[in-house]
């Protein structure tokens, strides 16, 4: 009986983890036995369907070729494919045969200049807007989330039995204003993916650059890298621990988690860095003057001190969100949800620990995998509490050698950046030094397929209270 | 500033006195407006960090309402629409319900460079390049994103005109 790991790994091999499969391979691939690898993206453009993939802690990426506009749909097997073979349909006109789903639009609503946009056969405009099926509407600017992301449900007797989402508002084209470019003209764009990964998305790029480029970065930068990525974390753990508190009205709390984020902020600004660390990272290291040591110190001495209080604060009010927003963990897994939210609910993994120079030592944070939202709170203030120790343990080690051995260059690379909302992946393949292709997987996609569980039997009035505390950014989502 | 660590019986007294003690005051004069300008703030399309920056003048560490605005959940109750982000084409409908339902005497201020011309997201099949393809941009708030001290700082001014 042969795994899916090793039916990928029998088609051709054109970079470090990528296998080109034909359609028989492709299809033993997804007839595999056995429990199917669990799935971090799919995505198909005019000429092949892609799927990556994660075999232990590693990136498995197989792709096939585009016939006529079809390939056979990656969700007759994973669960979690149906997003990315929508947003596939949408950008262009590549259709999943047998694929899973209602085929609702993911991002086409109507109102763009063509459909199929990026398809080198576009079709005409499709006219005005597209109103979404289901007998209930959540606006976008209802869902009390940072971005536009409309909700369609069905609900019988006030409580939701079904969701569908649609991203349409938040769609800005990114992928169509990167190809051709440079990695380094691409970064300031890359940079503001979402403000829900200012480092970890420009980082998951870097690192994927760095591979195609058969580079690895130094342990100075690996480890200024580590330190930004912590910093963020912090902040944008505060960030949702707040709008968590909020929607349930422990103002105190958030009040607390409001003051720690500002002065964070405001610490990075007095370092020379920006605000909220935008425009930090760059293709081969970071920002020319950014002086990381008094950086993390400065963060380390704001953040430290406020701990305790909000612990505090956190058992006080905690009860409140007991039970609530579960996200099970047969779910979790099922769907490959990282970050918090994936932890919270039972799946262990975290994509640091993977890193080469990772203080291991440091990441303890364990809590609760009830799944609900008291877990992924107390799970954020303990993860608060290791980056601090994080931060301690490279400040005692900066720069410290170890000696990873730099890949083969092969003008294509995977680069994963554990964010504070979960692991930001990026594939890039490069053609005389520009970005030929690309693919970007923000964490905010996986949770998508175990929305509707989440909600079910919810009235839609407690919907944005329930987002809010999964942590989701439509911007990372629509791209 | 000094933080103490305090934990048992009396910690939550105590993180009340602390939230009291941050409680940032208005910089300068308190307006003498006979009542707050309500805004009411759209995210149409941009990385969101425009909006996240506002969230946070909304929040506990900044003293908006004390300088005389108030963040309003509904636009029919808003005085000023505050816009981020570049302006989706699937969002100009939300921004015209929005305008729409705001009673007389209204204004739009772009907040960001992406509201103001698409900042790093000029006009494509997708976007529309900020709110300068809608109307003109009489009204805006450079950055990208402004923080939440420029962005409190320019609302003042504006009220002021
Ligand atoms: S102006 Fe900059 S920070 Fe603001 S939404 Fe646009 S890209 Fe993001």
């Amino acid at each position: 009986m042969i795994g899916m790991g090793r039916i990928i790994r029998s088609g051709e091999r054109v970079a470090l983890s990528h296998y080109h499969l034909d359609s028989e391979q492709w299809n033993a691939m997804l007839a595999a036995p056995g429990a199917a690898l669990p799935l971090m993206s799919c995505w198909a453009d005019d000429g092949r369907a892609y799927v990556l993939l994660l075999e232990g802690d590693r990136p498995l990426l197989a792709s096939t070729a585009v016939e006529e506009r079809r390939y056979l749909a990656l969700s007759s097997r994973f669960a979690g494919a149906e997003w990315g073979e929508r947003v596939a349909y949408d950008l262009y006109g590549v259709e999943a045969m047998d694929a899973r789903g209602n085929g609702a639009p993911a991002l086409d609503e109507g109102g763009w200049t063509s459909t199929w946009p990026l398809s080198s056969r576009p079709g005409p405009a499709a006219g005005g807007l597209r109103p979404l099926a289901g007998s209930h509407l959540l606006r976008p600017e209802q869902t009390g989330l940072s971005g536009p992301l409309e909700f369609s449900f069905d609900v019988l007797k006030g409580k939701i039995r079904n969701v569908d989402v649609c991203a349409g508002g938040a769609h800005r084209g990114v992928v169509s204003r990167l190809l051709g470019r440079t990695p380094e003209e691409a970064m300031p764009l890359v940079s503001r993916m979402t403000a829900g990964g200012f480092v970890a998305h420009p980082l998951a790029f870097a690192r994927a650059v760095a591979q195609a480029r058969g580079l690895v970065p130094g342990p100075g930068i690996r480890d200024v890298w580590m330190a930004l990525l912590e910093i963020e974390r912090m902040s944008l753990h505060l960030f949702d621990m707040a709008r968590t508190a909020r929607g349930v009205d422990a103002e105190l709390l958030a009040t607390h988690c409001d003051h720690a984020r500002e002065a964070i902020a405001r610490a990075c600004a007095e370092q020379g860095a920006s605000r909220r660390l935008m425009d930090m990272v760059s293709c081969d290291g970071f920002r020319e003057g950014l002086e990381i040591v008094p950086l993390v110190q400065a963060v380390h001495e704001v953040m430290q001190p406020r701990l305790a209080a909000l612990e505090e604060l956190h058992r006080v009010f905690a009860p409140r969100l007991d039970g609530f927003a579960v996200l099970d963990a047969r779910l979790a897994e099922r769907f490959a949800v990282g970050g918090v939210t994936g932890r919270a609910s039972g799946r262990s993994m975290d994509m640091r620990r993977r890193e080469a120079g990772m203080r291991l030592e440091a990441l303890r944070a364990t809590g609760s995998s009830r799944g609900d939202a008291r877990a992924r709170e107390g799970l954020r203030l303990a993860e608060i509490r290791d980056s601090l120790k994080l931060l301690e343990r490279i400040l005692g080690s900066i720069g410290l050698e170890d000696d990873e051995p730099a890949p083969d260059r092969t003008d294509e690379g995977i680069g994963v950046a554990e964010g504070a909302r979960g692991d930001v992946w990026y594939w890039v393949r490069l053609k005389n030094g520009l970005i030929e292709n690309f693919h970007v997987r923000d964490p905010g996609v996986a949770l998508l397929p175990a929305l509707g569980a989440m909600l079910r039997g919810y009235p839609v009035s407690r919907v944005p209270a329930a987002l809010g505390s999964i942590g989701i950014s439509p911007a990372g989502i629509a791209l | 500033m000094k933080i103490v660590q305090r934990t048992g019986p009396l910690s939550l007294l105590y993180a009340f006195m602390d939230a009291a003690r941050w409680r940032p005051a208005a910089d300068g004069a308190t307006p003498r407006r006979e009542r707050s300008i309500r805004i009411y703030v759209l995210e149409t399309g941009g990385c969101e960090g425009c909006f996240m920056e506002i969230e946070s003048l909304n929040g506990s560490a900044f003293a908006l309402e004390q300088a005389g605005f108030v963040w309003v959940s509904d636009p029919a109750d808003a005085d000023w629409l505050l816009l981020t982000g570049a302006v989706t084409r699937v969002c100009a409908e939300m921004i015209d319900r929005a305008w729409r339902a705001m009673p007389p005497g209204k204004s739009l201020i772009a907040v960001g460079a992406c509201a103001v011309d698409g900042g790093p997201f000029p006009a494509s099949y997708a976007t529309l390049g900020g709110l300068q393809a809608l109307t003109p941009v009489r009204r805006s708030i450079p950055g990208c994103p402004p923080s939440p001290d420029d962005i409190l700082r320019a609302l003042q001014e504006l009220a002021q005109l």
